[in-house]
């Protein structure tokens, strides 16, 4: 009995077996589509199309003889890569998913204008998608992307704690939300410290929410920025109020988007703004404390403003690189991706339907219980502030100034008046 | 005397402890939050006590499986990288030990200028000139952009340990009529190996878990698990912690284990030189 194990090769064989093992990846294998789609997106827009049999674009493949390749990065650095990307003299990538508030005239300028597109090959039932998010993705009329995501806000509220505390409904105007979140800095029956409300200190959306409560904004859609600065004014002293209260946590200033989520899950928090498609992840069993507990209603608008309240959406659209060869093939993947079927199906894979039609449908809608109220959001929702080159720093210096609005360093008019000073230099001209 | 000594030794041991428990809690509690189950990692007060799970590491390989690819690739790319590195910083050093001039000073100060450039300076201008050269996605750009970036130090770490070996031992091995290369590979490279570790170890843990390069140079088949994690991070449908944690775990236990590892050669190779002269 031998204790080697011996393995005879000539120097011949290896060589032959190294090329012609090389040379069989080299070629691909025989089942391999014609053609390849390279797209650039977050993953979540991947996923959301499904996999095997659920496999959404599993026809549009098989039709077109073309495998779908997509390189996913989270969404900062996936808007730089595309931008990079298309400004290159040729790319690879046929497909970019781009976020509305991003392209400015100059960004536009890297990506297909879709007009002609539209005309020549339509969308299935276009005008189905919401205005809102169709115009979010045109820069001067023209349409640079078409709609393919999007994440409205909404006010969500853990059941347990409102009847714990012996609120029998949530909020119906921003004045019973102040109240409700006050009477809910208390502490719970199993020991747990809980604050009224929580939201991210870094994200224009919660300031932006308020004013519009008061029947203000931000920046609007022609560059006007702090429209109505009294509601403005109203909506920073309205928040600093319930910090004093401690109805917002005392880390305010440092909380962020996952934290929202974290309070919310282990009680730590009654209310939150946050996306309605968060509905999975807050009643999720194995990650939350109250699973079927935390529901969502509308963002609800002061009782003395007598107008409509537009809610905070983010939207994603598809747009094509100009420098991209093979337009067609892009196109003929936008189309698919945006028809009816597609959009219900990929909405029941958790993402925010683009489509008005998908949230009537029954199946849909019993498999969401916020769809309804999401569905009343979208209808009027639009996006925090418009695109502009200085729209990052001009963000910044909003939230510096309320920051120390709420942190009472600042009074609300002395807060508005900074932001007109230092703000108004970076709108467009 | 012996009081002072008694305080001297409890501050240290105090010092220690804290420096342990500043370096090893963060570890800690990655690893501790990886077998949590879900709704306890943030619960309050803190769960410390649980029945470990590993759910989350099941649902890293189920639902991240492109994790594994980036870990597979970051292998590859480390492995490549340190080769390159250490190969090119060892000739070099034994080049500038063994001669010297106004030439070698001077690129000396080079070598050690270019590594004080920030290196997003470079990276933006490289993309369209790797993408031009189609070496875009792959992993050859990381391997010499990484080693590229470790040579100057990497010298100037090995010219200070090919210092202290007698330049007597060359002279014996020309005589016996040995080259240039067969002196540093005969003479030189085993004498020096405590050297070439250090290399190695600098250039591992930065390969391993650089993220800038890969962010910019990668799409999908180079990609790495720093990538990877990075887009766990930022997911739209929110950060599933669980399994965030236990990819950290994951991508740390390679790195710590081989630094556990080296680490007796890693401070003989860092001190090399310290007591000459």
């Amino acid at each position: 009995m031998t204790d080697r194990i011996t393995l005879d090769i000539t120097r011949r064989g290896f060589l032959g077996t190294a090329l012609g093992g090389a040379a069989a990846l080299a070629a691909g294998p025989s089942w391999a589509a014609a053609k390849t789609l390279n797209i650039l997106s977050h993953k979540v827009h991947e996923t959301v199309l499904g996999t095997g049999d659920g496999d959404l674009m599993k026809e549009w493949k098989a039709r077109n003889d073309t495998d779908l390749v997509f390189t996913t990065f989270d969404s900062n650095p996936l808007q730089d890569r595309l931008f990079r990307e298309a400004s290159l003299p040729s790319t690879d990538y046929g497909v970019g998913y781009i976020i509305d508030n991003r392209p400015t005239a100059d960004i536009a300028k890297l990506f297909a204008l879709l007009d002609d597109f539209l005309k020549s090959a339509p969308i299935e039932n276009y005008d189905d998608i919401a205005p809102g998010l169709r115009e979010a993705m045109t820069v001067g009329g023209k349409t640079i992307g078409i709609p393919v995501r999007h994440a409205t806000g909404g006010l969500f509220y853990n059941e347990a704690l409102l009847e714990e505390a012996g609120i029998s409904a949530p909020p119906t105007t921003l004045e019973e939300l102040i109240e409700q979140a006050k009477k809910l800095t208390f502490t719970a029956k199993d020991g747990t410290p809980v604050t009224g409300m929580i939201m991210a200190s870094d994200l224009a959306v919660f300031p932006v929410s308020f004013a519009r409560a008061f029947g203000g904004d931000y920046i609007t859609k022609d560059f006007k920025l702090l429209p109505k600065p009294e509601a403005m004014e109203k909506a920073l002293g309205v928040m600093a109020n319930m910090f004093k209260d401690g109805a917002l946590p005392r880390s305010y200033a440092t909380t962020k988007n996952d934290d929202q989520v974290t309070w919310m899950q282990q009680g730590r928090a009654a209310f939150t703004m946050i996306t309605f498609a968060r509905y999975k992840q807050f009643n999720d069993p194995a990650n939350s404390k109250f699973p079927g507990k935390i529901k969502a209603v509308q963002f609800p608008k002061s009782k003395s403003y007598d107008g409509e309240m537009s809610a905070v959406t983010e939207s994603w659209g598809m747009s094509i690189p100009a420098n991209f060869a093979d337009k067609e093939l892009a196109w003929s993947y936008i189309r698919e991706v945006s028809s009816p079927r597609v959009t219900l199906g990929m909405a029941k894979n958790g993402n925010g339907p683009v489509r008005v039609s998908t949230y009537a449908d029954a199946e849909f809608a019993a498999a969401s219980p916020v769809a309804a109220a999401e569905a009343k959001a979208l209808a009027t929702a639009r996006g925090a502030f418009p695109p502009f080159p200085e729209a990052a720093r001009a963000q910044q210096l909003f939230l510096e100034d309320v920051q120390l609005a709420v942190l009472g360093r600042k009074t609300p008019a002395e807060a508005v008046e900074n932001m007109v000073k230092r703000i108004t230099p970076l709108l467009p001209a | 005397m012996r009081n002072s000594r008694l305080i001297t030794g409890a501050g240290k041991a105090v010092a220690v402890a804290a420096l342990l428990v500043w370096s090893l809690l963060p570890i800690a509690f990655i690893v501790m939050s990886s077998l949590k189950p879900g709704r306890d990692i943030f619960a309050v007060p803190t769960v410390y006590v649980f029945t470990p799970t590993f759910q989350h590491y099941a649902s890293l390989w189920t639902r991240w499986g492109q994790f594994f690819d980036g870990l597979l690739n970051s292998t590859v790319i480390t492995a490549g990288a340190t080769a390159l590195a250490v190969v090119a910083s060892t000739c070099a050093g034994y080049v500038y030990s063994r001669n010297s001039g106004r030439f070698h000073d001077a690129s000396v100060m080079f070598l050690i200028v270019v590594r004080l450039i920030p290196p997003i300076v470079v990276t933006l201008p490289l993309f369209p000139i790797v993408n031009a050269i189609g070496l875009n996605d792959t992993h050859v750009v990381l391997m010499v952009l990484y080693a590229t970036f470790f040579v100057s130090l990497g010298t100037v770490l090995m010219r200070t340990f090919i210092d202290q070996i007698p330049r007597e031992l060359d002279e014996a091995a020309e005589i016996d009529g040995a080259g240039r290369f067969t002196i540093l590979r005969r003479v030189i490279v085993p004498l020096a190996a405590p050297g070439i570790i250090a290399v190695a170890v600098f250039v591992v843990v930065f390969a391993w878990n650089e993220f800038l390069f890969a962010f910019i140079f990668t799409a999908t088949n180079a990609k790495t698990a720093p990538l990877v994690i990075s887009e766990m991070l930022g997911s739209m449908d929110g950060v599933d912690w669980g399994i965030l944690f236990a990819a950290s775990t994951v991508q740390l236990a390679p790195v710590l284990l081989f630094v556990v590892l080296m680490n007796r050669y890693l401070v003989a190779g860092l001190t090399a030189g310290a007591t000459k002269g």
